[in-house]
């Protein structure tokens, strides 16, 4: 109907017009004119005495997890290699790996990170990359080990978990000569029996904690500024842990807030209830809640049936 | 074979009915209640057989699962915040003390038997209803069957549509889990926004301040009692009015003003009527066993200080948490007293004048096109182009505002900020009603030019002839047209049944 | 539902055409219909079986529901396919009653009703009175006995001078446990487990910084040791205000995402929220225990009338 597409036109150009623009006014932050992550937003005054270095991943001090441990284990030079208690240990990797992870950090990472892993390539300028220094050895294989380092798109605003280029002892390697520049912890932790831990207390620290980001079903959403959270469903139970007391990217940290023996539960109903959620119910509709069930009830049921009805009516 | 019509007859020849013992029955039944004039005039009774004018029986047999299930659901379910140990199947919530309208809502999920396939069917059912109410409403409205006489019986619609949505809302708030309580916290919100006598009325409402352990109950006595009584007083006035000014059809081939052309009640439509009712109820039921909904397990019992992301309350609440979200953060404070703009215009205003609207347009029509007449004959939408584009721009706003209540979902599914989701909703809730309605008039304007438009064509059949020519020939009639080429006739009141012996060897008279 | 005229009554004989079947072959269709039937019975009893051997919660589903199914697309099929296909007519009669029933009727109403009542002018309106009185007094019930006044309640919290800040478990928080990025629900040290702890005195800690930390002129003693506090309550609907982005230093209210900057007071930055959130001002005691200066610093939670 040429008529109507005529019609049609103006309203289409207004539109797409319309779109475009707030396209082009309101796509925040980084993703066009930098080429570094989405700077930590400094709101520090001279007045104020804040020593946040760029790439706020210190946790400033032993966390509590080391200080609070029933279990200290120190090498013969009387560096601490493995904290932790019953629930979980936590485990420096081990020496040997370092001139390996020296060689892969510099095929993989040095090219961002700089060749002393201190945010600064070559050529490059300071605070364009973060600081890997000091971080402690989860942080680092937290990173690597998921698959978001390294990045695909540096100038994402967030790094997205993807097939891992390195393996799991590769990973560990890297974590091992990072930390070496400058020892600190977390280390990669070992969650015990999590068959045996109390799931319910889980469920409910899960509630409380980590539901407002990921969702209670843990299949994660957008969040502020194309940031998100991502899903829970395929997180092997080390990196939950890291990423709880290390706290990557806009995740917070959870340190002297949750103890082990509650990181520990937390694990098992994540990778419980979480990633093997229990469906009598039937098909589980992605976990979308009531958006996937309305549209399920509108297409096929009353869709269906309206459908039913067309078969027995007459069209006249 | 006949009593007199009018007046007794002896009542020894009444008791000797030609019908067999179920003749008899109505005889006595006549006697006691006068059901013959009645009932006779029931049963004739004829219903237009378009398919459209089903859609409005999907929502009354949705209605009778919701009534059937829900019955099964209140013989377990315990509508109290008072606070137990959980000690059922399911592990995670195992020592928790939760309150025990959770608990028997998990109860009914693990340990009754079939008690899940309950829960999950009455939720669809309720999906289901209203849905099937918005279509039936959209299908009156378009073909302009809310016109004198029927004005009252649209409104009764309307309210009937409203209850059914406030229905649902106070249902699935009853299982008392983390998702449907923030849904509570959010409505206690609302009424506290209505200026000089909100924070009373939510008092009022819950007992004190939130959450307080009077809600629950009082919601599940509105849930059960209060609302589906409306709903069936309702249910009953709207019936016996179509009963009694009889259905609308649309116009066509013996079809006027003054008469009906269809199907008799007895036998036919009861066929068609009872048969789609259990094709309804199967489908729920379906549903309720195939597809997960409201997995409460998952959620966890309602704490106020926890929340989950990505929670949307159920469709038909969807279009007031659109609204909520692109709604501007304008507050009014000025002389010690502040009136939540952002809260009370989205949640209370927005829809107030939508639904009055919606309930005042066969008054706004008449007074608009001068038109008191009684009509019979319904209107194909595209013959009243002004009154089809005002409808699909109102569903329009409705259906955008639902949309903008998965900013998040949707943010997250194509990867665009949530901040431009957010804004493109709230440029979109405007622009797309308001183009709605010149693109739809136009529609209508066009699709009225076109000759034969809308009626069912004739397939022709094209064969080549061994010598090369193509011939056409019209397909044979598909099952439903064959009987619109007949004049209709009067239901007739006895049937010559010969169902005897065959006329001649090969053939077989068949009765129906 | 009544008609005087009952009009002519008609025997059909079944050559009739309105009294044919739909369907091109009655006989197959009739064998197909029969075998949905069939199909449908034999859902129902495995329904049945299902039911009292206790299987998996979808089998009772897809029998009961496909058994139910099958039945009704049988019967429905044997309504339109094989019983007489009409087209069948009746007349509309008047709805309305004829000129003589309307005059009586409303001579009826007016004049022996309003008309009768209205001879006594007196009564009608003291009766009417009566009336009304018993309408607004039989509400009183429902607008007075079912809730409280609000009086001060909605700007009360359990927060004073002094207060323990602690988390979900009763455990007070020490200024050593929150790493800068960390956050955690806290209630007045009691109230943890109250309805009044949980609804209305939930408050969100954050620890932006290692030293102390000012967030607006005026609050420079409110953020000891990097420490804020903010009410969990959304100004905007009562949601709590649970989702913490640590490098954009934002909180996000899950349910309709309006977003508060942790750095100026919680200042509403985008989304529906017109305040920002109260803040609560703290302390380090010392043993190192966090705990509250005073209140929040105005009314928590959505706006109200009396709110000023």
């Amino acid at each position: 109907m040429p008529k109507l597409t005529k019609q049609l036109m103006l309203p289409a150009l207004v539109l797409l017009t319309v779109g475009l623009t707030m396209m082009i006014l309101f796509s925040g932050g980084s993703s066009s004119a930098t080429t570094s992550p989405e700077a930590i937003p400094s709101t520090v005054s001279a007045a104020q005495s804040l020593t946040v270095p760029p790439a706020a991943y210190q946790t400033g001090r032993l966390n509590s997890g080391a200080a609070n441990s029933t279990v200290r284990v120190h090498n013969s030079s009387g560096q601490l290699i493995a904290y932790g208690n019953r629930d979980i240990t936590y485990v420096a990797p081990p020496d040997k790996l370092i001139p390996l992870g020296e060689a892969l950090y510099m095929q993989n990472c040095a090219s961002c990170h700089g060749t002393t892993a201190n945010g600064v390539p070559a050529n490059g300028t300071p605070g364009a990359y973060p600081n890997l220094r000091g971080l402690g050895p989860a942080t680092v294989d937290f990173w690597v080990a998921s698959g978001r380092m390294p990045a695909s798109d540096p100038r994402n605003v967030q790094a997205e978990r993807k097939q891992p280029r390195l393996t799991p002892t590769q990973a560990l390697a890297v974590a091992a000569w990072v930390n070496s520049l400058s020892p600190a912890t977390p280390f990669v932790p070992v969650v015990h029996s999590i068959k045996t831990a109390d799931v319910s207390d889980g469920f409910q620290l899960f509630s409380l904690n980590c539901a407002a980001c990921h969702t209670i079903t843990g299949d994660g959403d957008a969040l502020a500024r194309n940031t998100n959270a991502p899903s829970l469903r395929n997180v092997p139970s080390t990196q939950v842990v890291e990423a709880i007391r290390t706290g990557p990217g806009n995740m917070p940290r959870f340190t002297g807030n949750l103890s082990d023996e509650q990181v520990r539960n937390v694990v098992s109903y994540v990778t419980g209830y979480i990633q093997h959620p229990r469906d009598p119910g039937g098909f589980d509709l992605g976990g979308l809640g009531p958006v996937a069930e309305g549209f399920v009830a509108l297409s096929f049921g009353v869709g269906l049936l309206a459908l039913v009805a067309f078969w027995i009516g007459d069209r006249t | 074979m006949s009593t007199t019509i009018n007046g007794t007859s002896s009542s020894k020849q009444a008791d000797e009915s030609p019908y067999g013992p179920v003749g008899k029955v109505l005889n006595e039944l006549d006697d006691r209640l006068g059901i013959a004039k009645g009932g006779r005039s029931l049963v004739d009774k004829i219903f237009p057989d378009h398919w459209s004018f089903m859609l409005g029986e999907i929502a009354l047999y949705s209605f009778v699962v919701l009534i059937a299930t829900g019955i099964f659901l209140t013989l377990y379910y315990v509508p109290s915040q008072a606070l137990v140990t959980y000690h059922g199947a399911y592990l995670p919530l195992r020592g928790q003390h939760v309150s025990e309208a959770y608990a028997t809502s998990i109860d009914l999920s693990f340990g009754v038997r079939a008690g899940l396939l309950m829960r999950q069917m009455h939720h669809w059912a309720c999906d289901i209803f209203i849905g099937a109410m918005v279509i039936h409403m959209a299908r009156v409205f378009f073909t302009g069957a809310f016109r004198k006489p029927r004005e009252l019986n649209y409104t009764i619609g309307i309210t009937m549509l409203i209850m059914g949505i406030l229905n649902g809302f106070l249902g699935y708030s009853l299982p008392d889990d983390l998702v449907s309580g923030t849904g509570i916290r959010i409505a206690f919100s609302i009424l506290e926004s209505i200026p000089v006598v909100g924070t009373y009325l939510a008092y009022l409402l819950f007992g004190g301040p939130f959450p307080g352990t009077a809600i629950l109950p009082r919601f599940y006595i509105i849930h059960v009692l209060l609302i589906p009584l409306i709903l069936i007083g309702m249910v009953t006035v709207h019936l016996f009015l179509l009963v009694r000014q009889k259905h609308t059809q649309f116009p066509g081939k013996g079809r006027t003003e003054r008469n009906v052309v269809g199907a008799p009640m007895v036998p036919i439509f009861a066929a068609k009527a009872t048969g789609f009712f259990f094709m309804v109820a199967g489908a729920i039921a379906l549903l309720g066993g195939l597809a997960q909904i409201n997995p409460i397990w998952q959620f966890g019992f309602y704490r106020a200080s926890n929340i989950s992301y990505a929670v949307q309350p159920d469709w038909y609440m969807g279009f007031l948490d659109g609204a909520l979200r692109i709604w501007p953060s304008w507050e009014w404070t000025g002389f010690g007293h502040t009136i939540p703009l952002e809260v009370f215009v989205p949640a209370l205003i927005v829809p107030g004048i939508i639904f009055t609207v919606c309930a005042l347009w066969p008054t706004i029509e008449a007074k608009y096109t001068k038109d008191t007449e009684m009509h019979n004959l319904l209107d194909r939408p595209r013959d009243r182009p002004k009154r089809t584009a005002a409808g699909s721009a109102i569903f329009a706003l409705v259906f955008m505002l639902f949309v903008a209540s998965s900013t998040d979902v949707l943010a997250n599914f194509t990867h665009v900020s949530l901040n431009v989701v957010l804004w493109a909703m709230r440029i979109l809730c405007i622009v797309v009603p308001l183009i709605t309605y010149p693109i739809v008039y136009q529609i209508c304007v066009e699709l009225q030019g076109v000759p034969g438009g809308g009626k069912r064509k004739r397939a022709n059949i094209v064969s080549r002839t061994e010598t090369g020519e193509y011939v056409a020939v019209p397909a044979e009639q598909r099952p439903g047209d064959g009987h619109q080429e007949l004049d209709a006739e009067t239901v007739p009141s006895y049937i010559d049944f010969k169902d005897d012996e065959p006329q001649d060897p090969g053939t077989k008279r068949v009765s129906r | 539902m009544s008609d005087d005229d009952l009009g002519s009554f008609s025997t059909a004989s079944p050559d009739d055409p309105h009294m044919q079947p739909l369907a091109r072959n009655p006989e197959r269709a009739e064998q197909l219909i029969a075998l949905t039937l069939v199909i449908g019975i034999v859902l129902i009893v495995l329904f049945g079986v299902a039911y009292w051997y206790n299987w998996q919660p979808w089998t009772f589903g897809v029998t009961l529901g496909g058994g139910i199914l099958f039945l009704g697309f049988g019967i429905t099929a044997w309504g339109k396919y094989l019983m007489p296909k009409g087209p069948f007519v009746e007349e509309r009669h008047d709805l309305r009653g004829t000129d003589e029933e309307r005059d009586l009727f409303g001579a009826a109403v007016t004049q022996r009703g309003a008309g009768i009542l209205g001879r006594r002018k007196v009564l009608a309106g003291t009766a009417g009175l009566g009336l009304v009185a018993f309408g607004v007094v039989a509400a009183f019930p429902l607008l007075r006995s079912l809730g409280p006044l609000p009086g001060k309640t909605p700007t009360r919290t359990g927060w004073r001078k002094g207060t323990y800040l602690v988390d979900s478990t009763g455990r007070a928080v020490h200024v050593d446990d929150l790493a800068v990025g960390g956050i955690v629900t806290v209630y007045p040290k009691g109230l943890q487990d109250t309805d009044q702890g949980q609804a209305t005195d939930q408050t969100v800690l954050i620890r932006l910084s290692d030293a102390s930390f000012t967030t607006r002129p005026g609050r420079e003693t409110w953020g000891p040791a990097g420490y804020v506090a903010y009410s969990k309550l959304c100004t905007h609907l009562g949601c709590p205000v649970g989702l913490y982005e640590q490098q954009l230093e934002q909180l996000v209210c899950p349910c309709h995402q309006s977003m508060f900057d942790v750095t100026n007071g919680a200042e509403p930055d985008f989304g529906p929220a017109p305040r920002p959130l109260p803040q609560l001002p703290l302390y380090v005691d010392g043993r190192g225990y966090v705990r509250s200066q005073d209140g929040f610093d105005q009314p928590v939670g959505p706006g109200y009338w009396e709110r000023s």
